[in-house]
């Protein structure tokens, strides 16, 4: 990413809403940034680590979110003003210290972003994050363009410090993403020297009046929220239909207006900062319209809120409509969009709405029609592919129904066809051990199915120790298959503990996963997945010498930094001549079977043949054509 | 109107009915000819595996499966098969001994026939390096001899029979097998997409056999009376001694006989051949003659060679004795009822 520190105050720049986010929290101050990896929230860390040296700041990739927004806490402790930043996801992982920090309370500025992904893209769910403002009474502002990115970051500083507790910032994946003209403010000149009053206790009894406490922060932030104008109105004085809106949803709301042709009839109050919510605001404005309508995602927050808020002024206020998730006209699940948010609106105001021209979705079908089928796959070359293989090999061969206990990472894919559906279960990261710990316990109940945890290196680091620590005391029976391939390429390549950097590009001290292993008295083997028959072998003896947590490390440089690092050893071609094609004795079986696509069936000859431009040369299908038809030659080496 | 009958579809004959009829009802007893064809059937720990499907409708796997193609109606000549002449004998040469499981008739034919480049290459079953059985190739008498002695367990060794044959060269070649193995080494000669096993295979020598054990099975019964695999040496020793004998890192163990013959495999049930009635030549134990085998010749070959080994003093024969030819009469005619009993038992129940 760029160094966004060097931005000319003033000067109007295309910005990401992750960038954005990152120049807000440069321009408010911020002197430690922490997150764990995990998209759509990704790329503000990298521009703050990107941005780190020339604005003296630390920053860094914590090994899970929970440690991410304590390292930030540690620097509001110190007087500093701190950032977390993390997918929805992570404020689970963080919400145990999220619900005890929002009593005890902070002191410099400190900020937690999360990067919802409505949809879930590239998420195991799609939750809507903005929950933990409710449970722990903290303000949540809701950014809606990368211009209000950079403001509302900076007006959350300076809100904590105000209020002295956490404040959430909400993006959505679609704002995390887009590109909009932001116009930077100055950077601060100096920042205090860090330092912890001794006299200063940060901790949370008596917990009743410090609760006490917590609700009156939020009060106040009310206050606060309130005259800082983040929340406004833009339409006719009484509209016919009032949309309350956030986030995206108020832009999609705009523009639906246009679509239905209801410029005149429909008022939007963007909802910039959405708890506490604007009580006042809200009531001056159900006073003034009779239809009612929200447009957010995923969840009904504002929605409820505002309907309790109806609720203890509905006799001042008279009957009114409501039309959201319980009508039916705001969807409960995925994305929202303009055409739904269109839809709606034609159908409170008995307009005729037609989604798109009939023409037009003729032609995208025809179109549609041309574009060839493709599959989520492991890329060619990917050590996942190799170890999925083996697996799937060697649970059938096993023969007892092996279970396999998924996790985070590229290789959750294992449970779709590039990785032969392999994998049984996956939830969040770290619950693949802990349910394989739970499974190797039934043994005495009469569960005889071995099972296999898998997790990636990061993964490892980030929540699967708890789990393995577990199950080493309580004795399971389980083989771990930590999958390493030196990154944590789903997220694009950021560096774990296992792999020594550090998100500035200093050196760190590299954490070894056999260390870890032979400390918590694991039995363990390193394995190279690339070698098919060495890793089969392992890992069904593994399988076979049950009575407690043993360990496998594939360990295999991912097929796409091995790219950037001089790329694999072999040159691989298919000899026509000894390709069995679709005959008895193979039919397709690298093509339609193992499926890496740098192997293509050519329907014109019969055979395979090898994509160049595809295949990176890992030479793992030589090992599974049984006719000896795909040949590896060393690469010549390069003058 | 009753609509015209539809002519019925052809009945697929591919992995996807062998699974559904051998391998997933727990069939199988490993005789490997499915293996080796191609990669969709594995074969690991003695025990076959199909992890993906197959996209034909048709072929090999199934066309070679003896427990697929077993047809226990079809009556051979007889109860043990034809015959051209019935022995006892055993091998003279002292470097048999202690390696071979009886006479050692098998591998002292095995050896001639390599010396003698009637084939160039013979494929037989032994213990792997931890005890699992498996098919290997040999090409001259020392490998014979690492070869000898009987494994009772599902080697899988047509698998290796199917290598060869895959392997783009045409000498001559030989197997010993079982009479599930001896079967399927006939449906191959006899497969027209396998034309070069009827050219190639030279030589069949089946063994007797009653029944087999699952390898994962005996280890499992081996381990829990405290005997560790690999074995050296098994033996079924002849009635009523009711033991399985087994020779392990030099010490000896017993386990009671009926235990052992709970693990056979459930398709040994259905198995109608004591003999291997499809071999060139039919070796077994030899009832009161420990140290000695009973000889089949069954073909001309089978019988040439036998007599080439007696006449170059490899080989000590005698006529079979009749009282004892006629209890293995008896023995197989009672399997060929037993098999037809289940297999009836098995379209009813
Ligand atoms: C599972 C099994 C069951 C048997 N049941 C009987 C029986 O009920 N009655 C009877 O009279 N004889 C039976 N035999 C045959 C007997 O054990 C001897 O193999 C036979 O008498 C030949 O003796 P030999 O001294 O000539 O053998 P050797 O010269 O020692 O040669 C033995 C040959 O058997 C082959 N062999 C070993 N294990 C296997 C295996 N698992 N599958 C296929 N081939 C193998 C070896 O490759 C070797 O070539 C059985 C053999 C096996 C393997
Ligand atoms: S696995 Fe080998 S023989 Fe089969 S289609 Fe692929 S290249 Fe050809
Ligand atoms: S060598 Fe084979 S498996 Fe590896 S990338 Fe190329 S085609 Fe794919
Ligand atoms: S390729 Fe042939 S032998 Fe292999 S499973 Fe398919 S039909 Fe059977
Ligand atoms: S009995 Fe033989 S051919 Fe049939 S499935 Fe088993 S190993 Fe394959």
């Amino acid at each position: 990413m760029a160094d966004v520190s060097k931005l000319a105050p003033g000067q109007k720049v295309l910005m990401q809403g992750n960038e954005a986010i990152a120049r807000g929290a440069l321009e408010a101050g911020v002197s430690l940034a922490a997150a764990y990896p995990g998209n759509p929230s990704s790329e503000i860390l990298q521009t703050l680590a990107d941005s780190a040296r020339s604005a003296g700041i630390y920053v860094e990739w914590s090994t899970n979110e929970k440690v991410a927004l304590e390292s930030a806490a540690a620097a509001s402790y110190a007087g500093l003003r701190g950032m977390a930043s993390m997918k929805q996801n992570g404020v689970n992982v963080a919400q145990d210290f999220i619900c005890n920090l929002t009593i005890s309370g902070t002191k410099g500025g400190l900020v937690l972003v999360t990067c919802d992904d409505p949809s879930g893209v590239s998420s195991t769910n799609e939750q809507d994050a903005r929950f933990i403002a409710r449970v722990a009474c903290l303000p949540l502002l809701e950014p809606a363009t990368p211009a209000e990115c950079l403001k509302l970051t900076k007006l959350a500083f300076e809100l904590s410090e105000q209020i002295g507790n956490l404040v959430v910032l909400r993006g959505l994946a679609r704002l995390s993403h887009t590109r909009a003209g932001v116009t930077p403010g100055p950077l601060p000149e100096a920042k205090p020297r860090p330092h912890w009053d001794p006299n200063e206790r940060w901790f949370t009894i008596p917990v009743v009046p410090r609760h006490q406490v917590m609700l009156d922060k939020l009060a106040q932030a009310g206050e606060l929220i309130a005259a800082a104008g983040v929340n406004y109105y833009d339409g006719p004085v009484r509209p016919e239909l009032l949309v309350i809106a956030s986030g995206s949803s108020r832009l999609y709301a705009d523009e639906a207006r246009r679509l239905v042709g209801a410029g005149g009839r429909v008022g939007i109050l963007h909802m910039g900062a959405t708890w506490p919510l604007d009580q006042e605001l809200i009531l001056e404005h159900l006073a003034r319209a009779d239809k009612i309508l929200f447009a957010e995602e995923v969840d009904p927050h504002i929605e409820s809120g505002v309907k309790s808020i109806y609720a203890q002024h509905v006799r001042e206020l008279g009957l009114k409509d409501f039309y959201g998730q319980e009508t039916g006209h705001k969807p409960p699940i995925g994305e929202l969009s303009p055409s739904r948010v269109a839809a709606a609106m034609a159908d409170i105001l008995g307009l005729p709405w037609q989604e798109t021209d009939p023409a037009y979705l003729a032609k995208a079908k025809a179109a549609q029609a041309l574009v060839a089928p493709r599959q989520v796959g492991f890329c060619p070359g990917c050590p996942h592919r190799a170890s999925y293989w083996s697996m799937k090999q060697v649970l059938s061969a096993d023969g007892r129904e092996g279970i396999v206990s998924g996790d985070i990472g590229c290789y959750t894919m294992g449970v779709l066809p590039t990785g032969y559906e392999r994998v049984n279960a996956v939830h969040c990261m770290g619950s693949g051990p802990g349910i394989a710990s739970g499974l190797g316990k039934l043994r005495s109940q009469g569960f005889e199915q071995p099972v296999i945890s898998v997790v990636g290196d990061s993964t490892f680091f980030h929540a699967a120790l708890p789990a393995l620590v577990n199950a080493r005391w309580n004795n399971s029976d389980y083989v771990l298959v930590v999958l390493d391939n030196s990154a944590t390429a789903m997220t694009g390549f950021q560096p774990h503990p296992g792999t020594g950097s550090t998100a500035m590009g200093q050196a760190g001290t590299a954490v070894d996963v056999e260390q870890i292993c032979a400390g918590l008295g694991l039995p363990y083997t390193v394995l190279d997945p690339y070698d098919l028959e060495a890793t089969q072998e392992a890992l069904y003896d593994a399988l076979q010498i049950g009575g407690g947590l043993r360990v496998l490390i594939f360990r295999r440089t991912c097929a796409l930094v091995q790219n950037k690092r001089g790329g694999h050893p072999w040159r691989m071609s298919v000899d026509p001549q000894l390709c069995r094609g679709e005959d008895c004795g193979c039919d397709r079986f690298c093509t339609r079977v193992f499926r890496c696509p740098g192997l293509v069936f050519d329907q014109a000859t019969g055979k395979t043949v090898l994509d160049e431009v595809v295949c990176v040369g890992c030479g793992v299908c030589a090992q599974i054509c049984p006719a000896g038809a795909i040949k590896a030659r060393p690469k010549e080496a390069t003058a | 109107m009753v609509p015209p009958a539809a002519s019925p579809a052809p009945q697929p004959t591919g992995l996807e009915r062998l699974l559904a009829e051998v391998i997933n009802p727990g069939l199988c007893v490993a005789c490997g000819a499915c293996l080796g064809l191609c990669p969709h059937l594995i074969f690991l720990d003695g025990q076959v595996a199909a992890p993906d499907a197959c996209g034909l409708t048709s072929g090999r796997c199934y066309g070679f499966c003896p427990v697929a193609q077993r047809d226990v109606s079809r009556e051979s000549q007889g109860p043990i098969g034809p015959v051209l002449g019935a022995w006892q004998g055993r091998a003279t040469s002292k470097d048999l001994q202690g390696r071979v499981q009886y006479g050692g008739v098998v591998s002292e034919l095995l050896a001639l026939a390599l010396d003698q480049s009637m084939v160039r290459e013979a494929v037989v079953t032994a213990a792997g390096l931890r005890g699992t059985p498996q098919g290997i190739r040999v090409t001259e008498r020392t490998g014979v001899l690492g070869a000898a002695g009987s494994v009772y367990a599902g080697g899988g060794a047509l698998s290796s029979l199917n290598q060869a044959l895959s392997e783009d060269s045409n000498h001559p070649l030989a197997v010993v097998g079982l009479p599930c193995q001896v079967q399927a080494v006939q449906a191959m000669k006899a497969h027209p997409q396998q034309p070069q096993a009827a050219r190639r295979i030279h030589l069949v020598i089946g063994l007797f056999c009653t029944m087999n054990l699952p390898w994962r099975g005996l280890r499992k019964l081996l381990a829990r009376h405290g005997v560790q695999a690999p074995l050296s040496r098994a033996d079924f020793p002849p009635p009523p001694a009711g033991i399985f004998q087994a020779w392990s890192n030099g010490s000896y163990h017993e386990l009671p006989l009926d235990q052992v013959r709970a693990l056979s495999y459930p398709g040994c049930a259905g198995c109608p051949d004591l003999t291997s009635d499809g071999a060139d030549l039919s070796v077994g134990a030899c009832e009161g003659k420990p140290g000695w085998n009973t000889i089949l010749a069954r073909t001309h070959a089978g019988a040439g060679l036998l007599e080439l080994a007696a006449g170059k003093g490899l080989l000590e024969l005698e006529p079979a004795q009749p009282a004892s030819m006629e209890h293995l009469t008896q023995a197989a005619s009672d399997k060929r009822k037993r098999a037809t009993a289940w297999s009836e038992e098995r379209r009813h129940g």
